[in-house]
């Protein structure tokens, strides 16, 4: 069973575990509007999704910015453009 | 005779319109949302065709309100304090904008308060037919009243001196040229182009967008006072 690791939410919103499927959801979203094929979103978001599992396994609290962070970095490596909408998603208006 | 000069005023007016970047950056974003969301190109234009017109719609409206009261209060003929309120307003607009129109963050975040963005940001997220696109339109244009003001009386206050089927041109003129940043982006999304390319460079431009903006303002206040000092000293 993987170790729950409690993310803290901005703006006092109550914190909630870490959801994988959550993650791997919001990255498939940042390739598919980047016009990125579903197949190879899809792969992109597991590969990426690896890279910030790994990260988590000492860490039993994280902030959402610095999970939305390292997704990017994690992301940076297989889609510069997803990862470039996916830094920048809540810095538009 | 054609009016030329105002018709320019006007022109120049709805491109100062058209350099705000609220309503620019709400299509960005729920295009990016609906494209995300594995919508239908045919979904995601009528989303990003309802915005638009629901943004010239409400700009149209606001031109048309500002020239109507202004003719129900002084007919067909400014007096020249109106016109030297409007141009110390245009050029207060014009320092405003080089002040603090972008926050000093990365990205393209905007004056308004946080409150209201995210407020704005969820609105675009969850649009998903395009009655509430055409709406969210309609207050992407409201919303940004702070500082589209300034153009839209200039602009209306120009127009109010034109015979009627000249006004009804000049306010046409205004609302495309006003919209045109809309209209070109929602042609680049049509087109396929990645909402990433175009976001990237409203974000390495906002500067140079920023400083245009607050010339043209303050170019404009500075062109209409002296029209109307000139005017008032029977220069013609």
């Amino acid at each position: 069973m993987a170790p729950l690791i409690d993310v803290i939410k901005r703006g006092g919103r109550p914190s909630e575990a870490f959801d994988r499927t959550k993650l791997h959801r919001s990255i498939v979203a940042a390739c598919l509007s980047v016009r990125t094929p579903h197949g190879q979103a899809d792969d992109i978001a597991a590969r990426a999704c690896d890279g910030v599992v790994l990260w988590l396994v000492d860490r039993p609290q994280i902030t959402s910015a610095d999970l939305r962070r390292k997704a990017a970095d994690s992301l940076h490596a297989h889609h510069p453009e997803a990862a470039y909408l996916y830094r920048h998603h809540t810095m538009i208006i | 005779m054609i009016p030329y000069d105002t018709l320019i005023i006007i022109a120049l007016c709805g491109l100062i319109h058209a350099s705000f970047q609220l309503s620019v950056s709400m299509l960005t974003l729920l295009s990016g949302h609906a494209i995300g969301a594995g919508r239908r190109q045919r979904t995601l234009m009528a989303l990003t065709h309802s915005f638009t017109w629901g943004a010239l719609t409400m700009t149209t409206l606001l031109v048309a309100t500002a020239a109507y009261l202004a003719t129900t209060w002084w007919g067909t003929r400014v007096p020249s304090g109106a016109w030297a309120a409007i141009c110390g307003v245009l050029g207060g607009l014009g320092l405003a904008v080089w002040a603090f129109y972008y926050r000093r963050s990365p990205g393209t975040t905007l004056w308004l308060p946080r409150g209201a963005a995210s407020f704005l940001s969820r609105r675009a997220k969850a649009t998903d037919n395009a009655a509430e696109a055409f709406s969210l339109g309609l207050v992407s244009v409201l919303s940004e009243l702070l500082f589209v003001i300034g153009p839209v009386t200039a602009a209306a206050l120009s127009m109010i001196t034109l015979t009627p089927g000249w006004q009804m041109i000049a306010l046409g003129l205004y609302a495309i040229t006003a919209t045109s940043s809309l209209i070109i982006v929602n042609a680049l999304i049509g087109s396929g182009h990645k909402i990433s390319h175009i976001q990237a460079w409203r974000e390495h431009n906002k500067q140079f967008l920023q400083f245009i903006a607050g010339a043209a303002l303050v170019v404009l206040a500075i062109y209409l006072y002296s029209d109307v000092a000139a005017a008032s000293i029977g220069v013609s």
